[in-house]
């Protein structure tokens, strides 16, 4: 089946090529039959890619342990779940399936696209099918997932403990599939850039690719922060490690681009700035897996060190010089007719928000390349760490979370004094409010107040646009607040489903506020019987539990916990030893509410003094980052609805379907 | 729009931007008036055993830099040593590379310089851009009126209040 694996990597590159080049031969010849060869090639590059994951599954899970990537990543004890995950848990098989999510969207952008965009369709296809030899070239020449050991050994050396969590099975292709679904609106730039069909075609045919890509980025960012979270064992959620940093700056140029689309689409503006974003978004998704693969910079998540970066860095130089330099052959075409109708205008907020998520994005770039310029210019290795990034991006989201108040408050094209008036006044109130109730509620820190101030405001102003619809609807057609608001929602998805994303943005900060601001953290050894205070928590430790079984063996404390002498709860704290790897973990023992989070570490167990070590954190507020994450999903997926219009022009479009003569006529 | 009109808007946003960036720099916590505690110098460490988290973040209750490093810390902060000196005492040791931050002297000024200078640039020419393109609006509406007539000007007006009601 190996074989069969190296055999269809082969065939792939070669299909690859073939694409490649009949697309762009077709497209400048125009003759579509070459068109339609290019188009099956990359149809039949998936299918080679899809033999291939299918031959490294079949090894994993068959714990075929003479090819070096199964020894190295399973072994017979892992459980099934973590032995399908271990696919992407090293260098070459998270290649591989990068390859295989680029040659299914490949695949669907190709079928949809079947009778539309008939003039920039080859050249997406050959954009795409050149990021996919990209990967291919990895796979086949550099660092094939299939090679075999000069002798079976008996048993794998498994998966990293770290990565045997349920969260870990579901992050890494969130991650990878928002990474790899900006490649489709860049292919489209590219195609717009070379055919020189600049119009709004292939922002409105790439609108949802853009969506998905920022929603499986915003999932991918959230689960690893839960990861992190429940495995990690620090109590916290994000680090500014320079992995997540590459996961987050893709995240913040794809969130501008969402934003100033917008522009585009109803006043024609912002044609090279999007441009700029969209490449931007696909290079920031390169350098974040050069990032992990190159060894340059150390983080807890890089793949081992390996010499892969200097292959990635040469695409990612190539890809900004052919891109850029297509823009700039291109820009007098680009030059939109730019007006601005008044400086208080939502699109001047709009703009205000572009600047400053890229100003998010290039502080985070700049303080993770900063340890390498360091390097270079001082010879000096530092560190860049959370606390920079707190200081420099800290102060920054939170001007973003003023901005993301401002803007549904403010109109299109122009805000008079009196709509400013009336506008504002819902959220002001909900602002000072909402400071005032955490702040009466014990929330007493300056920073904490003023975030979450703000928050009230965002939420103020939300509420204040659907407040307005819903009643308008009511005065106009007479519906019930219900139907109403549903209906506000299903006519304009879009405006509605990114309010909604907002909400969830609210409830974020909120989260981040409450446990960066106010979290309690202990740390004790007990002994059986014994007792600690955190927070309104007591925390009696009662002893320890072991078990056992061929893959791990556990250490779990039993620890009670009280709130004013009555017994709510019981925690199970765990250290595990995974015996392949000889690697000792923790899990974590959680207790979520919406008031807070107990989070119970098991440091160290000392049998012959039963004296266990407990490091406790309570973290108020947390898990409204969770329940914001998940608004968020949900309102990406209201935005990504089709509207009325798209709904009835579905409706109406006439099935076209071209026969092999008509084909051949071309 | 009028010229004042015109004028007095630019000087709204520009106090909003100012305000924003007052605002933002007030936020800063390296403004804040902090006090010396064992958590602070911790932070301000990084631990050496390859984990990325500060000494205290480091997970590991066993870690041979970080639990040493965190006796120290609260020994010598028990003994009134100054942060500075404390923290210090780490680098001479091991190397700028403890430092979870970088400095603020020398080139590690660039670190912290960059993003707010870059900001700087990006909102001034984002302000500039936005100047710009309305005073091009503000021509252009200059040329409509000049050659409309009373019953245009009547649809203009009404078209303006009814989008303005449609939009806020």
């Amino acid at each position: 089946m190996t074989h069969l694996g190296t055999l269809a990597l082969a065939l792939a590159f070669v299909l690859a090529v073939y694409a490649t080049c009949m697309s762009v031969w077709g497209a400048a010849s125009r003759r579509e039959m070459w068109i339609a060869s290019g188009t099956n090639a990359a149809y039949a590059v998936f299918g080679c890619v899809l033999i291939a994951v299918v031959a490294l599954l079949h090894a994993l899970l068959t714990h075929d342990f003479n090819v070096e990537y199964v020894s190295s990543y399973s072994s017979s004890t892992l459980p099934v779940q973590y032995t399908v995950a271990a696919l992407w848990g090293g260098q070459k098989g998270s290649l591989l399936f990068w390859t295989f999510i680029l040659t299914v969207f490949s695949t669907i952008v190709l079928a949809q696209n079947r009778h539309k965009n008939r003039e920039l369709m080859p050249y997406v296809t050959a954009t795409l099918m050149v990021i996919a030899l990209f990967f291919l070239g990895m796979l086949n020449f550099i660092t094939p997932p299939f090679e075999r050991l000069a002798f079976t050994p008996k048993e794998g050396s498994d998966l990293n403990p770290l990565l045997q969590n349920y969260w870990m099975t579901l992050h890494p292709p969130s991650l990878y599939l928002g990474y790899v679904s900006a490649s489709v609106p860049f292919a489209f730039a590219i195609a717009a850039l070379i055919t020189g069909k600049l119009g709004d075609v292939w922002i409105r045919t790439t609108r949802r690719w853009a969506l998905t890509s920022w929603f499986f980025l915003s999932i991918g960012n959230l689960l690893g922060g839960r990861w992190a979270y429940e495995v990690l064992g620090w109590g916290g959620y994000w680090a500014w490690d320079p992995v997540e940093n590459a996961a987050i700056m893709p995240w913040f140029t794809a969130s501008a681009f969402l934003h100033s689309v917008m522009i585009q689409e109803k006043k024609n503006m912002l044609k090279v700035w999007n441009m700029v974003l969209v490449i931007l978004t696909f290079a920031l998704t390169i350098f974040g897996t050069f990032l992990t693969r190159s060894g340059v910079i150390s983080s807890v998540h890089s793949f081992t060190q390996s010499g892969l970066g200097p292959y990635f860095m040469t695409f990612l130089i190539l890809t900004l010089i052919v891109s850029l330099g297509l823009l700039f052959y291109r820009l007098p075409e680009l030059k939109s007719e730019n007006e601005l109708d008044s400086l208080l205008s939502r699109e001047a907020a709009f703009l205000l928000n572009n600047w400053v998520l890229v100003g998010l994005a290039f502080a985070t770039f700049w303080g993770t390349v900063f340890p390498v310029l360091s390097e270079w210019v001082r010879g000096v290795k530092i560190t860049v760490g959370p606390p920079f990034f707190n200081k420099v991006n800290g102060p920054l989201g939170v001007l973003l979370l003023f901005l993301t108040g401002i803007g549904p408050v403010i109109a299109w094209r122009r805000a008079s004094a009196k709509s400013l008036r009336r506008n504002f006044t819902i959220p002001l109130i909900a602002g000072v409010l909402f400071g005032a109730l955490f702040f009466l509620f014990g929330y007493r820190n300056y920073y904490a107040v003023v975030i979450l101030s703000l928050c009230g405001f965002v939420a103020g102003a939300i509420f204040s646009e659907f407040f307005r619809g819903t009643r308008a609807r009511q005065a106009i057609l007479h519906e019930n607040s219900p139907q109403a608001l549903g209906r506000l929602v299903s006519k304009n998805p879009r405006r509605y489903g990114g309010y909604i994303v907002h909400v969830g943005v609210v409830l974020i900060f909120i989260g981040i506020a409450g446990s960066t601001f106010f979290k309690i953290e202990k740390q004790i050894s007990l002994k059986p019987g014994e007792t600690l205070e955190a927070g309104r928590y007591t925390l009696k430790y009662e002893g320890i539990k072991n078990s056992e079984d061929d893959h791990v063996s556990v250490q779990a404390a039993v620890v009670a916990v009280s709130v004013g002498g009555r017994q709510i709860d019981t925690l199970h704290p765990e250290k595990r030893l995974y015996k392949r790897q000889n690697q000792p973990t923790t899990e974590v023992a959680l207790r979520q509410t919406l008031r807070e989070d107990l989070y119970v570490v098991l440091g160290s167990y000392d049998a012959p003094s039963q004296l266990a070590t407990l490091q406790v954190f309570v973290n108020p507020l947390l898990s409204w980052i969770w329940i914001g994450g998940i608004i968020l999903v949900l309102g990406t997926c209201v935005t990504m609805m089709p509207s009325p219009a798209e709904r009835q022009a579905f409706a109406q479009a006439p099935v076209k379907v071209r026969t092999g003569s008509e084909v051949g006529a071309d | 729009m009028q010229k004042s009109e015109y004028r007095s808007a630019c000087a709204r946003i520009l106090l909003f931007i100012a305000g924003t960036f007052l605002f933002t720099i007030l936020s800063l916590p390296i403004f804040a008036n902090a006090t010396v505690n064992p958590t602070e110098v911790e932070e301000s460490l990084t631990c050496q055993c390859s984990c990325g988290l500060t000494v205290h973040s480091c997970n590991h209750l066993q870690c041979s830099f970080a639990v040493p490093a965190k006796q120290t810390i609260a020994e010598q902060v028990g003994q009134g040593t100054a942060k500075e000196v404390i923290v210090q005492s780490f680098v001479a040791k091991y190397g700028e590379k403890v430092l979870s931050a970088p400095t603020t002297v020398g080139f590690n000024l660039a670190a912290w310089i960059t993003p707010f200078l870059a900001l700087i640039v990006g909102g001034i020419v984002v302000s500039l851009i936005s100047l710009r393109w309305s005073r091009q609006r503000a021509q252009q509406g200059a040329k409509e009126k000049q050659v409309s007539d009373p019953q245009t000007n009547a649809y203009r007006d009404r078209l303006k209040k009814e989008l303005d009601t449609f939009e806020s």
